[in-house]
């Protein structure tokens, strides 16, 4: 008997090993997270048995990793990667483009959520799968917002507002140092897009960074750290904790309001007190500016130009981003999955709660943006922060220090022409 | 003895042949670790890739390039800054210390040791620890300026305080360079010291007199070691700050500068040159650090 199992046992895994392909999946994930995306992964294996899926965990990082891998000659099959890589990786050549195999597999743009499909597409070219969805809206603390005598429910809908709740939230001690701060600002384009400006210009595929309401929007954060010391903010900013722990800054009441993904409610519900309260609301957004605007960021799933397996890692890739599959992972991660079939899956609804709603909306119904994938990289992204910081500390005016990021940048992208 | 002759010159070639075989595996190491990224970053930093993997000549474009870039100039300006700030206040600082640990007491070695212990530490673990010691809200060094009734500066969150801050943590180091000059002064021939004194030299003549000139190698060999490292200094900066070098760029260095060039704006060809460029610059560095150390001295000590 022990030796049939034996034998059988031998049997099966040469089976596995001759017949089945491997594709190598690099995946970014580890903990309850990967976990979960393991025992997907296990499903696919176990429902065919042509392709071996093995899934080995490598966290992103920044680029050193996967750009070694991919100057070799021995990729894996599947890697993950952030959204602003996966456009300088394709214009060079060292992932593939999916237009064909994308179109031939009858995937087209409106299975996913509008604005989606045009992420990590860089000349029409489309260079990879998002793996689920992450989006910003603004967040306040109810339990500040009673403190300071606000009613808890209604967040500042006009940036007038926005700036006298700011002044009533901030919350100094008798040395003078900050003790709360009434809103914090981090990923200031968004209030670009806010003013009514925008970073890149899809009828001309031209950067915008000196559009004039980003000047203005520009003028107000600077206007905004003005009111706040900055070296004050600084400061306070260094004793903020990890976010994903209960020293969550945020969670402690350190922050009233502010930018929230959310996975910041899984966040909450972990770490957060049983007292602790907030609410999530679309930006406040100036007269003439947009009030619906909807950032989103996340990674990517792409594949290797040297990868000898292309095939079967699209094929599995349309596997794993099949509606069940990707509503399943993006539960996982409390993120929002980029099909819109898969907000509607079982699996999802599962953490659907008042407060993802808010967010599922906002996606749906918003004014949906990405940052410009360029094959600059990050080049632009840091441009505008130093520009802002300029502006903030008294260097030079908003417009320019984005006059300059305009003029900088597309020098740069001349180099890709 | 003719026979031993033809013998002894096959057991050479024999030899030979054995030692190369011994040592082939650090050979091809050298060869595929070392000498070809070498020679292949400087073909590629006169390429640029362009769109689809095509790589393209460009000939000294990159060079060129970064003599146009701002931030070129504001990684070198940093790294000189740091360099020509920290590398002499700490090498003062080990020979003081090397001085300190070189009196003759009890516990001398204990001492020594702990002096070393900190140069042990790898770069990355010294980072995380500084970014905790400099933090300007819960960091020993406020909390302790705090309870004296003194405020502290921002140290990291301040971009006037970023680079005494860099400073103040590479003195963290200088075990390494100590070392070097414990080792200096213990070949320092001790009939001197008494010759002296019995001509009437204080501690401070016999300093200026026998103890500098006599280490004047072991300075010149530690500063020369220190600009090579400071010029690369790059793990613990990248950890302690971001990947622009923290507030206004003013913490960063050339070896941060290439990093993001790298691999993070995917620059392999211009990130290539800025190596290039780099070595050239340690490399004229140390020749004037040497024509300094050579003209300064009165004769060199061997």
């Amino acid at each position: 008997m022990r030796k049939m199992i034996l034998v059988l046992l031998i049997m099966s895994v040469a089976v596995i090993s001759f017949c089945a392909k491997e594709v190598v999946f690099w995946n970014a994930w580890g903990g309850d997270e990967g976990k979960a995306l393991d025992s997907i992964i296990d499903r696919y294996n176990k429902s065919q048995s042509k392709v071996y899926v093995r899934s080995v965990y490598v966290p992103i990082g920044m680029g050193e990793k996967i750009m070694t891998t991919l100057s070799g000659s021995t990729t894996p099959d599947v890697i993950t990667v952030w959204d602003w890589m996966v456009v300088p990786l394709g214009y060079r050549g060292q992932i593939v483009p999916m237009n064909d195999r994308l179109a031939k597999a009858g995937i087209t743009s409106s299975d996913y959520i509008k604005g989606v499909w045009e992420y990590g597409t860089y000349k029409g070219k489309k260079y990879g799968l998002p793996t689920t969805l992450n989006v910003s809206a603004f967040m306040w603390n109810k339990n500040a917002f009673k403190e300071v005598g606000l009613n808890p429910d209604v967040p500042p809908k006009t940036i007038k507002e926005l700036d006298e709740f700011t002044d009533k939230l901030n919350k100094y001690d008798k040395k003078g140092a900050l003790k709360r701060l009434g809103f914090d600002p981090v990923i200031s384009h968004i209030y670009c897009y806010v003013f009514g400006g925008q970073l890149w210009d899809p009828a001309t595929n031209e950067i915008t960074a000196n559009h004039q309401k980003n000047i203005e929007a520009y003028e107000w954060l600077s206007s905004y750290y003005k009111k706040v010391d900055l070296q004050k903010k600084r400061i306070f900013q260094a004793g903020w904790g990890d976010l994903f722990s209960s020293l969550n800054p945020f969670l402690r009441g350190e922050i009233a309001m502010k930018e929230g993904s959310q996975w910041e409610i899984l966040i909450a519900k972990k770490y957060g007190k049983s007292t602790f309260d907030y609410g999530i609301s679309n930006f406040p957004a100036p007269q003439g500016g947009r009030n619906d605007v909807c950032n989103v960021s996340g990674s990517f799933w792409v594949i290797p130009t040297a990868s000898k397996n292309q095939d079967e890692a699209f094929e599995f890739l349309t596997w794993l981003t099949a509606d069940k599959q990707a509503a399943e992972f993006a539960a996982a991660l409390y993120n929002i999955p980029p099909k819109i079939k898969s907000l509607e899956d079982n699996a999802f609804k599962t953490i659907v709660d008042d407060k993802m709603k808010i967010y599922i909306d906002m996606l749906m119904n918003g004014y949906v943006y990405t940052f410009p994938m360029l094959p600059i990289g990050q080049a632009y992204l840091t441009e505008l922060t130093q520009a802002l910081m300029d502006v903030q500390l008294g260097n030079k005016t908003a417009k320019e220090a984005l006059d300059y990021v305009q003029e900088r940048i597309n020098q740069e992208l001349k180099n890709y022409k | 003895m003719k026979r031993d002759i033809s013998f002894s010159a096959r057991s050479r070639r024999r030899e030979v042949l054995m030692g190369l075989l011994f040592i082939l595996p650090w050979i091809l190491g050298l060869l595929i670790f070392t000498l070809y990224p070498v020679v292949a970053s400087f073909i590629l930093s006169f390429t640029r890739t362009g769109e689809g993997s095509a790589i393209k000549w460009v000939g000294l474009d990159n060079y060129i390039t970064a003599f146009r870039e701002p931030d070129f100039f504001r990684a070198i300006l940093n790294t000189l800054i740091l360099s020509l700030i920290g590398i002499p206040v700490a090498q003062i600082m080990s020979l003081v210390a090397a001085l300190l640990l070189n009196v003759k007491m009890k516990f001398q070695g204990v001492f020594r040791t702990i002096f070393f212990l900190p140069s042990v530490v790898p770069a990355v673990a010294t980072g995380l620890l500084w970014k905790w010691i400099l933090n300007p809200r819960l960091g020993p060094i406020n909390t302790f300026l705090d309870s004296i009734g003194l405020a502290g500066p921002g140290w990291l969150a301040d971009p006037a305080w970023v680079k005494p801050s860099l400073i103040i943590m590479s003195f963290w180091g200088i075990g390494g360079t100590m070392v070097i000059y414990l080792a200096g002064l213990q070949n320092i021939p001790t009939e001197y010291y008494e010759a002296a004194k019995l001509d009437g030299a204080g501690s401070w003549a016999c300093l200026k007199y026998i103890t500098m000139p006599m280490l004047r190698p072991v300075t010149l060999f530690n500063t020369i070691m220190a600009i090579i490292t400071s010029f690369q200094s790059f793990s613990n900066i990248i950890i302690m700050l971001d990947m622009d070098g923290g507030m206004k760029k003013a913490g960063l260095v050339y070896g941060l500068y290439i990093y993001t060039n790298a691999f993070r704006d995917f620059k392999m060809g211009y990130s290539s040159a800025l190596a290039w460029i780099l070595l050239a610059f340690t490399f004229v560095s140390v020749m004037l650090t040497y024509k300094f150390f050579n003209r300064s001295g009165d004769q060199e000590v061997s």
